[in-house]
This record gives C-alpha cells, structure tokens and sequence, in this order.
C-alpha cells in the first residue's frame, strides 16, 4: 500500500504544481481535476471511502465543469492573456521556490528526531461515520446548507440581469 | 508504526506543504481571477489531505470525514462565487483581471 500511496503523491504534487503552472486555464482546470482524482484515491487508500467519493465527484466533476463553462464563457485570445499578465515570466521562479522548501522539509525531517504519533487502527464503520455525521456534527450540516444557500444566493445576484 | 509507515505520513506532510507553497505563490503573482481560484483550490486540497491524515494517525477516521465534507462544501460554494464574480468582471471589463476590482463603486 505503501508504493501506491508514494506514487499517489508524487502524481498528485506534479498535478498541483502543473495547474498552478500551466499557462493554458484549460490545461490547469484538468490539472487541478487530476490532483482531486488523486487525492480521492489517497482518501481511499486511507480508509475515507465517503470523504473520497465525495472528492471524487463534487471537485473533479463538479468545480471542473464550472471551470470550463467559465473559460469557454471568455474565449481572450490566448496571445493576449499572456501579454496582459506575463504569466510565464511571473511563474518562473516556482520550481525553484519548491526545490529549496523541499530540500529543506526533508532535512528537517531527517535530522530533527521527530516522529508523528503511531497510527491507531480505526474501529470505525460506515455506520460510525453516519451516527458522526448526522448526529454528532449537526451544526456542521446546518452550517452547509446555510454556506450553500449563500453561494446560490449570491450567484443569483451576480447574474441578475441590468436594465 | 513500520519505519516505511512512518515514511509515508512525513512524505504526505512534506507533500502537502510544498502544495500550499505553489498555492500561495500562484495568489501572490497571479491578477488572473481564475488562476487566483485554481491556486486557492491547490491549497485547499493539500489541507484536505491534512485532515484526513490526523483522521488516519489518531484512529478517528469518521469525524476526519465528516470535516473533509465540510471542507469540500465550502470549496465548491467559494469556487462558484468566485467564477461568477470572475464572469462578470469579464463582462464588463472584457479581461479577468483582479485590479479591475478597485474600479468597483460602494
């Protein structure tokens, strides 16, 4: 389990950094598609099925076809999007930013004799999951449906049609 | 905890740190809205995997879940948002550009 989880992370740290990077939106929304994919599988493997499915479909289904509508809703020639914000220029130092963070995280963790805690097997199932989420986190639930009535609300305002 | 076990959450840390790192750089030198939004949605997902991971050492998977939920929610609502706002600008101004927002009247 422990290769898969290495090359999930791997593929989902080229991912991430590629839809920051990219020049092309498109390219950089399906990106960004791929590290939630990733990330579902990773959920997965960490026995988060739900949290996964969710992943899975809320934010590389659902925020990537908002993603495309939006790009195909302003159809800039791509010429200009990059003389307008230099986007390649600007990003140029990214690699070399990660490189350096990186390095440094790794000799930190090699040199520092600190350990994360051993993990606990979960003795917990699906219906553990649901008494937690319907019951235990209630105010969470009540919260969403207010977050998401917010966003409907506030979308409606953004598209209302002017006189 | 395995040696190799170990390995892998410390990976999944410095993983989700250089995430955040990209994230945060692509916020500060991006004016593209869009762009703005798929460097805070890089970010949120590196938290994400953080959730999850504290949910996978302490035993509590459920309750990680439930948050993960939470957390996927309110990436989804802010993204919409923040694409609506993102096509209006493009409506009126004709580019995406967030230092058309200091046009803004009110």
């Amino acid at each position: 389990m422990e290769a898969v989880i290495y090359i999930c992370l791997g593929l989902l740290f080229i991912c991430g950094v590629l839809a920051v990077m990219l020049r092309s939106l498109l390219k950089s929304a399906i990106a960004l598609a791929g590290a939630s994919a990733i990330l579902a599988i990773i959920m997965y493997l960490l026995g988060s099925v739900w949290a996964g499915i969710f992943e899975l479909s809320v934010c590389a289904g659902l925020v990537t076809v908002i993603f495309v509508s939006a790009i195909s809703l302003s159809n800039t020639d791509k010429q200009d999007l990059a003389k307008l914000y230099e986007d390649a220029k600007r990003m140029s130092a990214l690699p070399a930013i990660l490189i350096i963070c990186g390095v440094v995280l790794i000799l930190i963790a090699a040199k520092t004799p600190f350990m994360l805690p051993a993990a606990v097997p979960a003795a917990e199932t699906a219906d553990n999951f649901r008494e937690i989420f319907w019951n235990h986190r209630q105010v969470d639930i009540w919260g969403q449906v207010i977050v998401v009535l917010t966003g409907a609300l506030t979308v409606v305002a953004l598209f209302k049609e002017r006189e | 905890m395995s040696k190799m076990e170990a390995y892998v959450e410390t990976g999944m840390l410095v993983v989700g740190f250089l995430l955040i790192v990209a994230g945060c750089y692509c916020l500060i030198r991006t004016y593209h809205l869009l762009k703005i939004i798929i460097g805070v949605e890089v970010a949120m997902k590196a938290v994400t995997m953080f959730v999850i991971l504290a949910g996978f050492i302490n035993g509590k998977i459920a309750l990680a879940q439930a948050f993960v939920i939470t957390v996927i929610v309110i990436e989804v609502v802010v993204a919409v948002v923040a694409v609506g706002l993102a096509i209006n600008l493009y409506r009126i101004y004709g580019n995406m550009d967030i230092r058309n927002l200091r046009k803004l009247k009110g």
